[in-house]
């Protein structure tokens, strides 16, 4: 059995936008990138969500991207709930120790789409968009903008520099490589141990 | 037998909510800090049978606090878990030489954290 961690799946790949005439880095189910240069962050997203967090001051900013296993357990410390902490928490850690203040962090949110991954009675989609509202709002981190649930996936160009967000919603899909890439993530959760390693040292 | 007392060192609010629950539904009193300062002055002010803590965290990391803890003749052999999303061998190693009794890597499994707090604790 594999462990899923946001570290593992790898730098994303960053490749030159020439319609913004920036860097850019494609941010993919499970990872997460933060930086301090003018850049394009940029994913698709369906039932995901991404927080794309700065510190205006110093322009540090970033980008995760991920979804809650799918769990019944109804716990404050139930799958979802850490795993999700845990993804809003790489990001964070890493946006403060590349020298971003906790306290001046604001917060823009995306994606949980409700249409392309099934959910029961609360959709997949919904349960990804509540969780990030509710984990900012339990950490004081302010959300400047937001655009989430609907029904079409989104393609979301953010600048950490400036804050500036560009979104676009996909009305029509040309084909399922977003759904597929989604589900793969979330089996991927699903059938993997989330839990990190333990040691003992004596 | 007399309730065992836990401090949780955490600067996420949900995270150290969510570690509080666990221990606490688990008949545990814990005490919270939100960053390694505010967790030494409790240690000064209290004495803990357990700690766990966080490494990254403004004012004092984790690494640090287990250091200043292991100075004071209190807490020279109480455990002390470092529960951190830090994964890497480098880290550990660091956590080992500040004197740090286990390492957990989040997200974290909530059972493994009690039976390891039932066993540091006897």
């Amino acid at each position: 059995m594999t462990t899923v961690r946001m570290q593992d799946v790898g730098a994303p790949v960053t490749y030159f936008d020439p319609r913004f005439k920036v860097q850019a880095a494609k941010i993919l189910p499970g990872e997460f990138y933060v930086t301090g240069r003018d850049m394009a962050l940029v994913t698709v997203l369906g039932s995901c969500v991404s927080a794309c967090i700065r510190d205006p001051e110093s322009g540090i900013g970033g980008m995760n991207h991920f979804m809650l296993p799918g769990s019944s357990e109804r716990s404050p410390a139930s799958a979802s709930a850490r795993y999700g902490a845990y993804a809003m928490e790489v990001l964070i850690n890493q946006l403060l120790k590349m020298g971003a203040k906790r306290s001046r962090l604001e917060a823009k949110i995306f994606g949980g789409c409700n249409a392309l991954l099934g959910g029961g009675t609360q959709s997949i989609g919904e349960s990804n968009a509540r969780f990030v509202q509710e984990f900012l709002s339990t950490e004081g981190i302010a959300i400047a903008a937001q655009d989430l649930l609907d029904a079409y996936a989104r393609k979301v160009y953010y600048f950490p520099r400036t804050g500036r967000v560009l979104l676009k919603k996909l009305r029509t899909l040309r084909n399922d490589t977003i759904q597929q890439r989604e589900l793969e993530y979330s089996e991927r959760l699903t059938n993997s141990r989330i839990d990190g390693e333990v040691e003992i040292f004596r | 037998m007399t309730m065992k007392t836990i401090l949780t060192v955490e600067d996420s609010n949900s995270m150290r909510q969510m570690i509080g629950y666990i221990l606490r539904s688990a008949g545990y009193n814990v005490v919270e800090a939100e960053d390694g300062s505010k967790g030494l002055a409790q240690a000064q002010s209290g004495k803990f049978d357990l700690v766990v803590t966080d490494q990254n965290m403004p004012n004092m990391d984790g690494l640090s606090l287990i250091k200043a803890l292991r100075q004071m003749p209190d807490y020279k052999s109480t455990p002390v878990i470092m529960l951190t999303t830090e994964a890497s061998d480098t880290m550990k190693q660091r956590g080992r030489e500040a004197g740090a009794t286990g390492w957990m890597v989040k997200p974290f499994d909530p059972n493994r954290l009690l039976e390891i707090c039932q066993k540091l604790l006897g």
